[in-house]
């Protein structure tokens, strides 16, 4: 039922929320000694499976920061973690509102009263 | 982070990393202003952060800049102020060690100046926030 543009909604919004796990994960082991940053990236993914035609093939892929290391051997910086919390939220939100034009359209095309 | 949609967070962001290392080293100053050293040793050198302003991020039409990066850590005097302690395990034959040369309350001023500006920072933050969030309500019905 869902078109390219939902199922590319619905795939962004899947790597947001990754995102948004990732982030928690890092913001919760900020103290503990030895672990390492991880990000998570797709948009490049997404991008290149919306030129293909097919969303399916999205891949979210997570990584290190490669940031410096503490010395207890964390890198997690709580301002950038911080940050990214904000504004993976604010994408979600586009994200979502996107989808609920989709829908908003598809309600209107299904009203008779008009 | 990715690319910015919201470039705002990117800038102040830089700035939060830049006033954080700034404080870290700070704390470095003011942890080491009792460190003592013998003669044949340089002194605790002061840390002092060098910034530098980033070029514009791409996608940049008017090229306000990028925000701002820590380059590298200068290093102050390491001749240190010398003092006469002859009751300090490293004083030398005459009596003298090394202190560092730095003053505590510059230290203090620079703490409150890191830490009013990461402050400002995060203000910026949360008033692009609020920004951005009245942008993705403009639909809203």
């Amino acid at each position: 039922m869902l078109d390219l543009t939902m199922q590319a909604i619905q795939a962004s919004l899947d790597g947001l929320a990754a995102r948004q796990r990732i982030t928690a994960q890092n913001l919760a082991n900020s103290e503990t000694p030895g672990y390492l940053a991880q990000t998570v990236s797709f948009e490049d993914s997404l991008s290149n499976a919306i030129g293909d035609g097919h969303v399916s093939g999205t891949e979210i892929a997570t990584g290190t920061t490669g940031d410096p290391v503490n010395i207890n051997g964390n890198n997690v910086s709580v301002d950038n973690e911080t940050l990214s919390m904000v504004d993976t939220g604010l994408r979600y939100q586009l994200a979502t509102e996107s989808m609920n034009n989709k829908f908003r359209i598809l309600h209107d095309s299904m009203r008779q009263d008009l | 982070m990715t690319s910015p949609m919201f470039p705002v967070f990117d800038i102040a962001g830089s700035a939060l990393t830049t006033h954080r290392i700034w404080m870290n080293a700070i704390a470095d100053n003011i942890a080491n202003v009792n460190t003592v050293k013998s003669m044949d040793q340089p002194a605790y050198q002061e840390r002092f952060i060098i910034a530098q302003e980033l070029p514009s991020r791409s996608g940049d039409p008017v090229g306000v800049g990028g925000g701002v990066a820590p380059v590298a850590v200068e290093l102050g005097d390491a001749e240190g102020r010398v003092v006469y302690d002859p009751q300090n395990p490293l004083a030398d034959k005459n009596g003298l060690v090394r202190r560092p040369n730095m003053d505590l309350g510059d230290q203090m001023t620079n703490l409150i100046l890191a830490q009013r500006a990461y402050q400002l920072n995060l203000a910026v933050v949360d008033r692009a926030r609020e920004s951005y969030q009245q942008a993705l309500n403009i639909n809203g019905r």
